[in-house]
């Protein structure tokens, strides 16, 4: 009830402010720092959206995440989860079915990983000799090792996990944390996708989409070469006091515009989008300059080294903005990174090269900053690979295909359980049998984390109440949880 | 052969289901007052209502088809020997026994399965409801019932109950009678009654009537993509007559601009682009500008849309053969088959597969197709019967049948081969005569070139001594493989006789120039050849037998399985026209297309007046009475107003498909003339506006937003058609309008674009790779393969280029300068000037208080700022402060809602 007065009290404000009142202040500078609404009742009529930071209905143990988005299914198999059954049958028949996604180059053919695996950390966590850096930070993290979907497409898969439903037009994970929980940054968008410099994953602009929530939930892409968010400046001539002035003016002219239009929502989040692209101009220049950095947190994330500079600035960016209060960062690989159906002898390590340390480093920086309890890290793609040989055309032409039955993902910190391996796949790493995480049991995990109630986060559609998990279960991994 | 077993008399000689002795009716009667009882839906609305026994057509049928069909009873094996697709068959069973005990839902394996999650299998992503169950529960427990006895046997694999037969959207359009209403005052038009008549189930009536000014803005936006003139809004506001708003619409639908607005919306469905897409490297296509400038013309000369289509399916078979000497409506419908070759095509790049590529071209024609005539989402058939249309996968194939003698896998044509010359005869023969002429002048040129070189060797060789110069010249004279030893360093000794065509300016500089002007002239002659202009068609080979076309087991074209004969969705061959030949011995060609372009041009054809009138409607409402214009099926969303739809449909038919006349028809109702302000009472009722008791706010799309800048600044271009505006990468790697320049890869000189910059957005290139990021930030839609519906974005990017974007702040400047060139110095007439032309209304006293105290501020700020640099042209481009003030005052504008929003 407070939250309404007070809204009611800025919207006479606001309407005081109009024209012939002479006020000139910008609306947010009179938004108080940490005011707190509370949570998003879809009920409420009229229908208000705002990107006030909310009060979750349990006490949440992670309040940002960062998602290390690994489009295209890095291997399982070769990274996460060792199988001594596969060593002994290399290059035999596979001794069961197999559900192969592309069948023109399928074989029954067993493939054993070529790359070693040893125990890493106190916890003794098996990791393969291709992620070096992990292995440093593994009794940091939460391996889980019984990842499904059970969709076997990329587009398919990759909307089931970030956003729920195999269908398009659901809003994307970041969509729904931010339409729950508000943004805890006045002045940064509350969602951010940092996109690679190469090609945009499979589903492109879609995996930040807001779906059928309102737009205001949609998430901001950072660019990965300058201009990183486009027109983030004016002219020399007219920053500072001539773009206050100009600001003052469009937004007293749209608050009267608004006046005539009551109840037009759209409206209104254009009003919101003002003032949050005139906050964004001084803050994001602030969060995106690394010039600030240590030259030992630049070394950490491997921004020295030209293999790693890209993604470590991208992990490097990541943690800052969540330093700064954005409740989700998804940082994106290029379009099909990790879908080795060839070549994946060269391939998967040169993968590895790009994105180990940085994601280590991550993991490490928020850790000795004080970060990593609040926030969870998420490492992970749409899907694994099967256990059998495809495209056998010789030692470095083969590749894997896609398995979305059972695969890795590691999370780290926002209240998981540390040093930890979670699920089973079988002998040959091909379904998950034991303690199966589906993408909805993953899904309702991460609202628990978040304290949030996945039947309270509701949005009215049509006269339908539609939310993040429709038509499933979804069991919250208590296994999984510190 | 196909499955028709509901329409065929029944054996039992039953009288016919009452749906389908209403459709019978509909199809003889077509005007008769049948109204709403045509609709299936509606009939099944009320039906649902009364406690009437549950149907396994009606209601087990389709949760069962969505779930399980794909593995009991559609797919290659019949999973534990069941099938579901008929009631005898569930009771029957299969392996496990009876699935259905009629009476005992306990009893019933089906129910037990499902609820227990073990079926559909957990992997299947898509789960039945609770209510879905429930259904199921109900139906058993009141007996399992059917409507009507079922078929002895499916015949291949797949039938289609009476149920989907009568989905409403496949039942021939009807015209229904405008019910009755209350506010007579308020009725215009019967789309008025059709409207208000649900309100007033409501309780709810119009809202009252937008002002001038709202209304003329809006009628300019929604017809013209611009804004009217301070002057034409100030003519309309005084202008007493009755026929005002007739005169309006009038005046509007006659402007050229008119093509260009409707055209757009054309091209998003057709996908139209000026690239291939498909691969990264996104070749160009150099001709498709001529598709985009037909339909603009078509728009805008009115063309009747039954013959727009069809010369856009067909035109090539309609064009007699030979294509010689083409006759200017000849080019037009080879033109007009562009819209065949728009989908995303990389058959031409290197390494691609070229079978896979080619089966994608024609999957991504038969989308664009299917959802810009049919409404439909035929492509889930690709892979396996849909899932909840009664579209089968034979269904695709047959479809596919009927473009696949022109988009022939076998004998594949890629982008470059498939261009048609527009040479005639004439033209040919013009060529010929000026290339001999030029190469009379080229035989000139080179015996003069050799008399030169000539010359100066003598010259040079006199300058050698005596002895030497026989020597030089025989070395010289000989052909430089069988020149001696000697020779060939005799004339390494002496290099200054090794006179050649290239050196003679170094000898000669008068001779060379006179050989240039040759050249010049040889050129010059060459340019006045006709110029050779191409249409990028989609034509059909003469007389080779078409090729088969196959049903791809799972959609993998790697795997051909039964041959199809060309068809319509059976769902739709409901009349004789819509039977089509697999080669019609009347033309040249198969005749195939030509045949199915003129079943959807009938006029009885169900979807294809519904589907247009929606997209119509959707375009001056911001929402179609069927909100999924793409999806008409069962997955779509139901029509808010399915009379409307079907008045409106047949309305477009009778008035022989005149959509200007649609318009008319339209916008001279009363729904179209309300103001758009929200009540509580109509919020209360209704805050989605789908019942439209008032018109929407509607944000402007990406290309009005970019025209209307323009023309405020006034600097619009009003050119029409042609090669498109190109749009290249800044150095950011911002796409802007500009001619590529690179030098090694990075940007060199800019070259100027001239006044093509200010053209039209429609006129922008459409490169797929590269959207113009000005468009793209306003949701310009990506063309994979086509754009069946744009969406709406309010994101803090697109303010920050309202706020900072180079172009707007450029173009506030140019506001700024024509403001002050018409109306003088005075703050107060430049500010109402600014105002009138991008509102359209002179402001109020509050606004010009408040614009006047902003505008001497900014004044003041200017003043005291140093200037933006020392050198001259720094000075130049900077306004003097004055201006740089009002320049900001236009840039308020706008960026404003008042601005970007129509009413």
């Amino acid at each position: 009830m407070n939250s309404d007065i007070r809204r009611a009290t800025r919207r006479h404000f606001l309407a005081a402010q109009a024209l012939g009142m002479g006020g000139l202040a910008m609306s947010w500078l009179l938004r108080e720092q940490s005011l707190r609404a509370a949570p998003t009742r879809p009920e409420l009529q009229p229908r208000r959206y705002d990107l006030e930071a909310k009060t979750p209905v349990h006490p949440p143990r992670a309040t940002a995440m960062i998602s290390l988005w690994m489009q295209g299914g890095p291997s399982h198999l070769d990274l996460f989860d060792p199988k001594p059954e596969l060593d002994k049958l290399d290059g035999q028949k596979f001794p069961g079915e197999v559900k192969y996604d592309n069948a023109a180059q399928a074989s029954a053919k067993v493939m054993a990983s070529p790359w070693k695996f040893q125990p890493r950390g106190e916890c003794g966590m098996e990791l393969s000799e291709l992620l070096p850096h992990l292995g440093r930070v593994a009794d940091e993290i939460c391996l889980i090792r019984s990842m499904r979907t059970g969709v076997n497409n990329h587009g398919q898969s990759i909307r089931a996990l970030n956003s729920g439903l195999v269908i398009p037009g659901q809003p994307a994970l970041g969509s729904w944390l931010v339409y729950g929980l508000g943004s805890e940054s006045r002045d940064l968008p509350a969602y951010v996708a940092l996109i690679d410099p190469g090609q945009l994953p499979v589903l492109g602009v879609e995996n930040w989409q807001n779906g059928y929530l309102p737009s205001l939930y949609q998430g901001t892409v950072v660019r990965p070469r300058e201009p990183r968010i486009m027109n983030l400046a004016p002219p020399a001539r007219f920053q500072g006091p001539a773009q206050r002035e100009y600001l003052a003016l469009l937004q007293e002219l749209n608050q009267r515009h608004l006046a005539e239009h009551p109840g037009e929502l759209d409206l209104e989040a254009r009003i919101s989008s003002f003032d949050l692209a005139a906050r964004m101009q001084t803050a994001a220049a602030e969060a995106l300059d690394l010039s600030g950095e240590t030259a030992e947190t630049r070394q950490l994330y491997g921004l020295d080294i030209p293999a790693t500079a890209d993604y470590g600035t991208r992990c490097l960016i990541a943690r800052r903005l969540v330093e700064r209060g954005v409740r989700f960062v998804q940082v994106f690989t290029q379009n099909q990174f990790w879908d080795h159906h060839g070549n994946i002898r060269s391939a998967l390590p040169a993968a590895c090269q790009k994105v180990d340390q940085p994601s280590a480093a991550l993991v490490l920086d928020l850790k000795r900053r004080g970060l990593l309890d609040s926030t969870l890290v998420h490492w992970g793609g749409e899907m694994g690979r099967l256990p059998v040989i495809q495209n056998d055309a010789g030692p470095a032409k083969v590749g894997r295909d896609h398995n979305t039955y059972g695969f890795s993902t590691w999370l780290a910190g926002g209240g998981v359980r540390a040093g930890y391996v979670h699920g089973a796949t079988d002998e040959f790493g091909h379904e998950a049998v034991r303690d199966v995480v589906n993408h909805y049991d993953y899904h309702a995990t991460l609202l628990h984390l978040f304290g949030l109630d996945r039947e309270g986060l509701a949005y009215e559609q049509n006269g339908r109440q539609r939310r993040l998990i429709e038509g499933e279960q979804g069991e919250v991994v208590r296994g999984i949880l510190a | 052969m196909r499955v028709r077993l509901i329409l065929e008399p029944a054996p039992d000689k039953r009288p016919l289901a009452p749906l389908s002795w209403l459709r019978c009716v509909c199809l003889c009667l077509a005007s008769m007052a049948m109204a709403a009882s045509c609709f299936a839906a509606v009939a099944c609305a009320a039906d649902d209502e009364q406690p009437a026994p549950l149907s396994y057509e009606r209601h087990v049928r389709p949760i069962l088809k969505t779930h399980c069909f794909h593995c009991h009873g559609e797919g290659d094996e019949l999973a534990g020997g069941l099938d579901l697709r008929l009631r005898r068959t569930l009771v029957q069973g299969g392996d496990s026994g009876a699935a259905v005990l009629p009476g005992s839902a306990d009893q019933s394996l089906l129910l037990e399965r499902m609820q227990a999650g073990d079926m559909p299998p957990e992997e299947v992503q898509i789960r039945p409801s609770p209510a879905e169950l429930a259904t199921i529960r109900r139906w058993i427990e009141q007996g399992a019932v059917t409507l009507r006895p079922e078929p002895e046997r499916i015949e291949g694999g797949w039938y289609v109950t009476e149920e989907e037969r009568q989905y409403w959207a496949f039942q021939p359009v009807c015209r229904p009678v405008a019910p009755a209403v209350q506010a007579l005052d308020r009725v215009r038009t019967p789309i008025d009654q059709f409207i208000l008549s649900r309100l007033e189930q409501q309780g709810l009536s119009f809202s009252a009537e937008a002002d001038r000014p709202t209304l003329i803005r809006r009628a300019s936006l929604d017809l013209l993509g611009l804004l009217p003139s301070p002057e034409d809004v100030e003519r309309f506001v005084a202008d007493e007559s009755d026929d005002a708003y007739d005169r309006l619409l009038d005046r509007l639908l006659a402007s050229p601009h008119y093509g260009q607005r409707w055209g757009r919306h054309w091209l998003d469905v057709a996908g139209y682009a000026d690239s291939e897409g498909a691969t990264d490297e996104d070749p160009p296509r150099p001709d498709a500008h001529k598709y985009r400038d037909y339909v603009i013309r078509a728009f805008y000369g009115d063309k009747p849309f039954d013959q727009f289509l069809m010369e856009q399916l067909a035109g090539d078979e309609l064009v007699p053969r030979p294509w010689n000497n083409l006759r200017p409506e000849d080019i037009e419908k080879l033109v007009a088959t562009g819209f065949l070759r728009m989908a995303p095509d990389g058959t031409a790049a290197a390494g691609a597969d070229p079978a896979l590529a080619r089966n994608q071209v024609l999957a991504d024609t038969l989308q664009i197709v299917s959802s810009a005539v049919l409404g439909l989402t035929v492509g889930c058939a690709q892979c396996h019967n849909h899932r909840y249309d009664p579209i089968s996968q034979a269904d695709y194939f047959r479809l596919r049948a009927i473009l696949e003698p022109a988009l022939d896998c076998r004998n594949w044509k890629a982008p470059p081969a498939r261009r048609i010359s527009l040479y005639t005869d004439a033209d040919r023969q013009r060529a010929a005569e000026i290339e001999q002429q030029a190469k009379e002048i080229d035989t000139e040129r080179a015996k003069k070139q050799q008399e030169y070189i000539e010359r100066t060797f003598e010259k040079e060789l006199a300058k050698l001594p005596e002895e030497l110069r026989e020597p030089v010249r025989a070395a010289r004279n000989a052909p430089p493989k069988e020149r001696t030893a000697e020779q060939t360093q005799l004339l390494k000794e002496h290099p200054s006789v090794n006179v050649t065509a290239g050196s003679l300016y170094l000898y000669d500089r008068q001779a060379a120039d006179e050989l240039k002007q040759y050249a010049d002239r040889a050129a010059e002659v060459r340019a006045g050849k006709p110029v050779e202009e191409f249409v990028r068609a989609l034509t059909e080979p003469v007389g080779q037998t078409p090729p088969d076309t196959f049903i791809f087991y799972r959609g993998d074209h790697q795997q051909p399985r039964q041959r199809v004969a060309p068809a319509e969705l059976d769902v739709l061959r409901i009349d004789p026209l819509s039977e089509l030949p697999e080669n019609d011995d009347e033309l040249p060609t198969t005749g195939r297309r030509l045949a199915y372009a003129r079943w959807l041009t009938s006029g009885r054809h169900p979807l294809t007046a519904r589907v247009l009138v929606n997209r119509v409607w959707g375009h001056h409402f911001g929402r179609g009475i069927v909100e999924t214009p793409g999806d008409f099926g069962v997955l779509g969303v139901p029509p808010t107003h399915p009379e409307l739809l079907d008045w409106l449909a047949d309305e477009l038919v009778r008035g022989g498909w005149s959509l200007k006349r649609l318009h008319r028809t339209i916008m001279l109702s009363s729904v179209y003339r309300q103001a758009s302000r929200r009540t509580p009472e109509l919020d209360a009722v209704d805050t989605d506006n789908r019942l439209y008791g008032r018109m929407p706010v509607r944000r402007l799309e990406a290309e009005v937003i970019r025209d209307l800048m323009l023309q405020v600044a006034g600097q619009l271009q009003t050119r029409l058609g042609g090669p498109p505006v190109p749009v290249m990468a800044d150095r950011v790697g911002q796409f802007v309008l500009g001619i590529e320049n690179l030098n090694a890869g990075r940007p060199g000189e800019v070259i100027p674009l001239g006044a093509d910059e200010f053209r039209r957005s429609v006129y922008v290139q459409v490169r797929r790779s590269r959207p113009l990021s000005e468009l793209e930030a306003f949701d310009a839609p990506a063309m994979e393969p086509n754009c069946a519906q744009r969406t709406t974005s309010t994101v803090a990017p697109q303010s920050l280029l309202l706020m900072n974007g180079e172009r707007v702040i450029e173009l506030s400047a140019q506001f700024a300068r024509r403001v002050a060139a018409e109306a003088g110095s005075e703050p107060e007439a430049r500010l109402r000037r600014a105002w009138q032309l991008a509102c359209g209304t002179p402001p109020d006293a509050q606004v010009v208080e408040r614009g006047l105290r902003f505008l001497a501020a900014q004044t003041e700020y200017f003043q005291q700022l140093p200037a933006a640099g020392d050198s001259q042209e720094a000075q130049a481009g900077t306004l003097a402060p004055d201006l740089e003030a009002l320049a900001a005052f236009c840039h308020a504008l706008l960026s404003s809602n008042q601005f970007l929003y129509v009413d």
